[in-house]
């Protein structure tokens, strides 16, 4: 193991919101262990937009998802590795944590609060069945408990069984003996504040993501917005509490093209403004590249290349990476023709040695199927940019 | 389409689907020939049998007959039951209070006890304890209602003497008055807490014979629709906002997962009515039931035919309100067209 990385174990390099070392979910299934992420290691700068990107069941949604240890399980298996991640908590100032050692309770604080998750298809990562009020409040609820009683005007002039009671109702934890007492007056004027002042932070978190009449939007189901103001109401819902972390599961890939580019530029403007980290997973190289700092491109499970965004597309090293560069649609190329990289992705049950990607490397040389190449910084220079090839390897 | 006009526009289609099953009933009925014979005895003459024939329009074409039988519907002459050996309306009510009694207390049982289940198993996938309850479900379905209600009766009535048969102490109930015939709701609205428990008592074993079946339907729904509602993103992204498990789980997947348990729901109840059947013969429960498989056996027209009418116009508004619930929990379900 190299110096720097028995560094990260300890503690985190200041200018790191996050950093990912050597990590390894596997899932059962009947045929054996398929191992979709295998020993994936790669940091976040504080306040950067870091693009992580790899073809559709490369693992890089994986990798997202147990940021907030939200791979099932069963089937899915952590099988090594960390997160570490410094929690700008205000309270306790900043603290560097494992996320994979947190237990449920400590994640679920986490959870929306520091961390924040974009999903794939708006559609169906809101609930059809509840409001968009109901389901943006929830993150108030869980977390601003303080905003909420401020907003309603009831900062501590709560006291006794009232508050506990109130309390008890902000955070959903209320039973049917407490919604009902607090569904008749005296209390139904306090549920009437509070729901008030929620209805005030919840049209508030949906003014900042730029949705036109908040306040009706608000009032209604999923399935009458259109797909980016679904996209537009989840970003609103994740950047409630104004994260460290955003992560963003390819948000756009759902939407239609039009919208793509303004819903890209709401969420570039926004990690401007706060200041946020953001992992961005992609498929698309291009649009990566518009608006990332630092790209990771993933292949079956691993990282085969990093670097800032511009020196991996004009100087991409790995086969790969060169592969997906050359497959980009361009305006100068032959009408009707498409680039593409011959082969297919192999198997990731119970995967032999030696580099992914060898059956569809243009490049290979003799050893390729037997040694692992390792991700290494390419020049003594550049230490930013690393790649994982034995062609590059001394 | 707003609810409320949808459930205009249905009560507006209602009559025309009765009228549609009337005749579809009394033409089925009399396909089984004449109902003459349960009014008739051996001592009656040639003439006395015409008589008798004219008396009930028997002696009119078929078509006809549908339209003395509506005529006598519409103004609450269901005909003479020879079973009863009374008017059908005036041994219907107490009857068709005690099935529903039954039917109700067994839907009550089916509809918590199989929701209840259905959600614990399936937020608990291929644990102990979803595979236990999957096994009292699955022998729920597939056990016949007699033979399960039987063996109910040998063990709780014949060797522990937990539960009694039958509806009931007639001592009890004389006393206090019925506005609507169902014993256990009398006792209480006559604020007697002793009928009140003794037709609970009565009413239990009954009730889970008859629910355990429905139980095991809707139990067996509910766990497959909640597990596919579980791998749905909205689940994770619920999950992704840090709420806790209880609340991804009540809140958010179960309500949804209830959508096409409902539906079912509604059919069940279509199967509790028959189970009525079966249900009260065994346990010699008053009911409509019971005097229905008399009234088949004997060819008791009018009372074939008021019960079956009575019953399909129950399971119209049955279908009703599931479909009003539907639209409740789906809010993308567009009512009407």
């Amino acid at each position: 193991m190299s110096p720097d990385n028995l560094d990260i174990q300890n503690s985190l390099d200041k200018d790191l919101i996050a950093s990912v070392t050597d990590l390894k979910v596997y899932f059962e299934s009947k045929q054996g262990m398929v191992h979709s992420v295998d020993g994936v290691s790669f940091d976040i700068v504080d306040g950067e937009m870091m693009g992580l990107v790899g073809e559709t069941g490369c693992g890089k949604s994986v990798t997202a998802r147990t940021f907030m240890q939200l791979v099932q399980s069963p089937p899915g298996v952590l099988a090594g590795g960390n997160i570490k991640f410094r929690s700008k908590n205000i309270k306790n100032g900043s603290q560097v944590i494992d996320l994979l050692d947190l237990s449920e309770n400590q994640i679920r604080e986490l959870r929306g609060e520091r961390i924040a998750m974009i999903f794939q298809d708006p559609g169906k990562a809101l609930n059809p069945g509840l409001t968009i009020r109901t389901q943006v409040a929830e993150v108030f609820q869980e977390h601003r408990e303080n905003d909420v009683l401020e907003k309603a005007g009831l900062k501590n002039k709560l006291s006794g069984v009232t508050e506990y009671f109130v309390k008890k109702y902000i955070k959903q934890e209320a039973g049917f003996l407490v919604t009902t007492l607090l569904k008749i007056p005296p209390l139904s004027t306090y549920k009437k504040k509070i729901d008030s002042g929620i209805n005030r932070l919840v049209a508030e978190a949906l003014e900042e993501t730029q949705i036109p009449n908040p306040t009706k939007v608000m009032e209604r189901y999923p399935h009458e917005l259109s797909g980016g103001m679904k996209q537009r109401v989840m970003i609103a819902q994740a950047i409630a509490c104004n994260p460290d972390l955003l992560i963003a599961d390819e948000p756009t890939t759902a939407l239609d093209v039009t919208v793509q580019a303004r819903v890209l530029d709401l969420i570039k403007e926004l990690q401007k403004r706060h200041k946020t980290s953001v992992l961005y997973i992609s498929h698309d190289l291009s649009l990566v590249r518009r608006i990332c700092d630092r790209i990771a491109v993933m292949y079956a499970g691993q990282i085969v290349e990093t670097g800032d965004a511009e020196t991996i597309f004009n100087q991409p090293k790995h086969p790969y990476t060169q592969g997906l560069i050359n497959a980009l649609p361009s305006m100068s190329h032959e009408r009707g023709k498409l680039e593409a990289i011959e082969g297919i992705v192999p198997e990731l049950i119970e995967p032999e040695p030696g580099c992914r990607f060898v059956s569809r490397c243009m490049r290979r040389k003799a050893n390729c199927e037997e040694i692992d190449p390792k991700l290494k910084p390419i020049s003594e220079v550049d230490k930013s940019h690393k790649v994982a090839c034995l062609l590059y390897e001394a | 389409m707003q609810i409320r006009d949808y459930i205009i526009r249905r009560l507006m289609i209602l009559p025309i689907l009765i009228i549609g099953t009337s005749i579809i009933v009394f033409a089925l009925t009399r396909i089984g020939g004449s109902p003459i014979g349960i009014y008739l005895s051996h001592e009656m003459s040639p003439a006395e049998v015409q008589e008798m024939k004219e008396r009930f329009h028997l002696d009119k074409p078929v078509p006809v007959q549908y339209f003395y039988w509506i005529k006598g519907v519409s103004q609450g002459d269901l005909g003479w039951s020879g079973v009863a050996s009374a008017p059908v309306v005036d041994v219907f009510p107490k009857k068709f209070a005690a099935t529903m009694e039954l039917a109700i207390a067994a839907g009550i049982v089916a509809v918590s006890l199989g929701i209840a289940m259905g959600t614990f198993a399936g937020a608990r996938r291929n644990k102990i304890s979803d595979h236990i309850i999957r096994v009292v479900s699955v022998s729920g379905a597939s056990m016949p209602l007699f033979w399960f209600a039987i063996l109910l009766l040998i063990i709780f009535w014949v060797w522990l003497g937990w539960f009694p048969i039958g509806r009931s102490d007639p001592n009890l109930f004389e006393a206090i008055p019925h506005p609507t015939g169902f014993y256990t709701i009398d006792a209480l609205l006559a604020g007697n807490f002793s009928a009140f428990r003794d037709a609970i008592w009565h009413l239990i074993m009954p009730a889970v014979a008859l629910g355990y079946g429905a139980t095991a339907i809707i139990a067996r729904m509910m766990r497959s629709s909640l597990i596919e509602e579980l791998q749905e993103d909205y689940v994770d992204a619920a999950k992704a906002k840090g709420l806790a498990e209880r609340v991804v789980l009540k809140k958010h997947a179960r309500r949804n997962a209830l959508v096409p348990t409902v539906t079912v729901i509604g059919l069940t109840f279509g199967f509790l009515l028959q189970g009525t059947v079966v249900a009260e013969i065994i346990f010699r429960w008053p009911g409509l039931g019971r005097w229905m498989a008399s009234a088949v056996l004997r060819g008791d027209q009018a009372t074939i035919m008021a019960y079956v009418m009575f019953t399909s116009i129950l399971f119209l508004f049955v279908n009703l309100v599931v479909d009003i619930i539907y639209a409740y929990l789906d809010r993308r379900v567009v009512l009407g067209d």
